[in-house]
């Protein structure tokens, strides 16, 4: 593929030696993010904007996290493992948190720290920011990473309308170590490790859309975590309480679908689930739905729980949040529960860190800078998909012969791949080679062999 | 560039096709944001119209590095009073119509408002053909 200026990172990969390049995720990919190239999927790293869909679809297992390596926590003296409640979640509910937590501490970790415990502010920040701009009737919630990059790449004309707002785990990442550091901890003695349902928060610590500092020191993936406590739980009755135990039954369910809604007192609408959330988006765009207030966007199916790193099917994951939510019985809290928030200065230091300066758009869909180039770009587009046999076979390497079109025009592909077109000559040959690699048998082209 | 498509009577579900794809094309060619925004919202209200009040039709759509003029026409009834069709809220659309969310009256004054050019030709008994132009700069 052409080189070009890379704006994204990603910690999904490709494992070459799983890949048929059967095209599953290829065609799955909401942003047209997969090519197959040397009968192997390939991501363009500007494009994917880790929804995990590629990684959920895989039916060969080929498509991975890469993840921090866990010794990384002893380089800490102080070691906080930041938990988010869909962890929880995974659990079976005859295991108390306590005894979960107690694992976490057995595996290395001197604190535990909920993240949900700082989502009344986050939802007050918003307040704050919504307040601030009179001039936007739609809001839509930032917590979901691949919602703000799906935004950056095939919506750009809505990165204003995105509430410029860093992630719940940053606040309580910039919260920990504060206290800490009262405690009298110094900076780089603490390591804070974030425990990611997905792909798309690794990317939002590691390439992140603000370049304001971050708190997190690594990412721990949740199935992996899981797996290790789990075994532990098994044979222990140990007990150890995270540092800030005493989340709502509101905090409990904020990473469900509506889940930060409910935390919003004003007009707000709940979307989660990719085909949802493109469709949403796609009727913002057109002003063909009037969505007044907050929306809050999941990219997964049933919000987090839906994560492609969570390993317990999402409505069972569901369920058990809700009934441990139930088990609260108190869901209100008095806001500002923190003597830490009553101070003006610590709020308006604290409000700077999580402020993102700024959401920039970066369109997957333009052709050439100049206008006239485009043009023409646009209409050889057009010409070579009247020509393409519209069947989206994909035997190309493209998602779709409307793909395939755009990347010739690109020039990242040549149109004798596509094997409708051009059968029967050596340069079809060469290019299905190229796409397909060793596992095309080689044949022999002569002029008379058009069979 | 030059894009055609047909409208189908009646056809509500199919509504919004070339309006997606003059966006997708819009996308492509870079054209600000904004700008996308009126054109579509326009195009979809014509061909909305020519849906609703008409026999189906066609749409024309020039590109060139400065505009978009979008020419949608069809064969129907004809307008007989345009100033009237014209005002926020006016609306002659079918119970029918009404039933699939449209027919608040605001599709006309809509096109206005988004597009930088507008002709309305219109003979009762024949059809009508409405023209708009954005602007990209
Ligand atoms: N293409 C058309 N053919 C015939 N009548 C039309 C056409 N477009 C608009 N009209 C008339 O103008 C009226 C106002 O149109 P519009 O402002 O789009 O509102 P609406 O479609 O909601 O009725 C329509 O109710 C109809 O009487
Ligand atoms: S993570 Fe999502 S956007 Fe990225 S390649 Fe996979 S399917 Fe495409
Ligand atoms: S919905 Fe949650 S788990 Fe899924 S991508 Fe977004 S933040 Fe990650
Ligand atoms: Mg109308």
């Amino acid at each position: 593929m052409a080189a070009q200026e890379t704006f994204f990172g990603h910690s999904l990969k490709v494992d070459k030696t799983r890949c048929l390049g059967c095209t599953t995720c290829m065609r799955s990919c909401p942003t047209g993010a997969i090519r197959i190239r040397g009968g192997k999927a390939v991501m363009n790293d500007n494009k994917c904007v880790d929804c995990g869909n590629c990684m959920k679809v895989c039916p060969h297992k080929a498509i991975y996290i890469q993840q921090d390596d866990f010794a990384l926590i002893h380089n800490y003296e102080y070691r906080v493992c930041l938990v988010p409640t869909t962890f929880i979640g995974q659990f079976e509910e005859k295991f108390k948190t306590r005894e979960i937590y107690a694992c976490l501490k057995k595996l290395g970790f001197t604190h535990i720290y909920e993240v949900e415990h700082e989502v009344e502010y986050i939802v007050e920040l918003y307040n704050k920011y919504i307040a601030k701009h009179p001039e936007i009737r739609t809001f839509i919630s930032p917590y979901c990473p691949a919602v703000i990059r799906l935004i950056q790449v095939r919506f750009p004309s809505l990165v204003d309308n995105i509430i410029k707002v860093r992630a719940p785990f940053e606040l309580a990442a910039h919260i920990m170590t504060n206290r800490l550091m009262d405690e009298g901890a110094k900076r780089e003695d603490i390591g804070v490790f974030y425990v990611t349902p997905c792909a798309a928060k690794i990317a939002a610590v590691k390439y992140p859309v603000s370049n304001k500092e971050t708190r997190i020191n690594g990412v721990i993936n949740m199935d992996f975590l899981f797996n290790k406590v789990q075994l532990m739980l098994r044979g222990s009755n140990n007990n150890a309480e995270a540092i800030n135990h005493s989340l709502t039954s509101r905090d409990i369910l904020w990473p469900l679908p509506g889940g930060e809604a409910s935390l919003f007192n004003g007009s707000h609408y709940a979307v989660d689930g990719l085909q949802n959330v493109l469709n949403f988006l796609e009727r913002l765009e057109d002003e063909a739905v009037d969505a007044q207030g907050l929306v809050e966007m999941r990219i997964c199916d049933q919000g987090c729980v839906g994560g492609v790193l969570a390993t317990n099917n999402r409505f069972v994951a569901r369920k058990r949040l809700e009934d441990r939510a139930h088990l609260l019985d108190k869901p209100d809290r008095p806001l500002n529960r923190y003597t830490r928030y009553n101070n003006p200065d610590f709020c308006k230091w604290i409000d700077e860190q999580m402020e993102i300066d700024e959401i920039t758009p970066h369109s997957i869909y333009k052709l050439d800078d100049n206008f006239a180039e485009a043009i023409k770009m646009a209409e050889r587009m057009k010409k070579i998909e009247k020509a393409l046999p519209g069947v989206n076979c994909s035997a190309c390497g493209a998602p779709s012969c409307a793909a395939l079109a755009e990347d010739i025009v690109r020039g990242d592909a040549d149109i004798s791949s596509c094997m409708f077109i051009n059968r029967h000559t050596q340069a079809s040959e060469d290019a299905i080679r190229d796409i397909w690699g060793d596992r095309i048998k080689t044949r022999t082209i002569t002029n008379d062999n058009n069979e | 560039m030059h894009y055609t498509f047909e409208i189908e009577r009646g056809n509500f579900t199919d509504a919004g096709q070339a309006s997606s794809s003059v966006k997708r094309t819009l996308k492509h060619l870079g054209v600000a944001p904004a700008n996308i925004k009126r054109t579509v919202v326009a195009l979809f209200e014509a061909e909305i119209n020519a849906i609703a009040h008409a026999y189906g039709g066609t749409i024309d759509v020039d590109i060139d590095d400065e505009k978009i003029v979008m020419v949608v026409a069809d064969t129907g009834p004809g307008i007989p009073n345009l100033d009237l069709a014209m005002q926020e809220g006016w609306s002659t659309a079918s119970p029918e119509v009404r039933e699939m969310g449209y027919g608040a009256g605001m599709g006309l004054p809509n096109i206005k408002k988004n597009t930088d050019d507008l002709k309305i030709e219109s003979t009762v008994g024949v059809g009508t053909t409405v023209t708009m132009t954005v602007f990209f700069a």
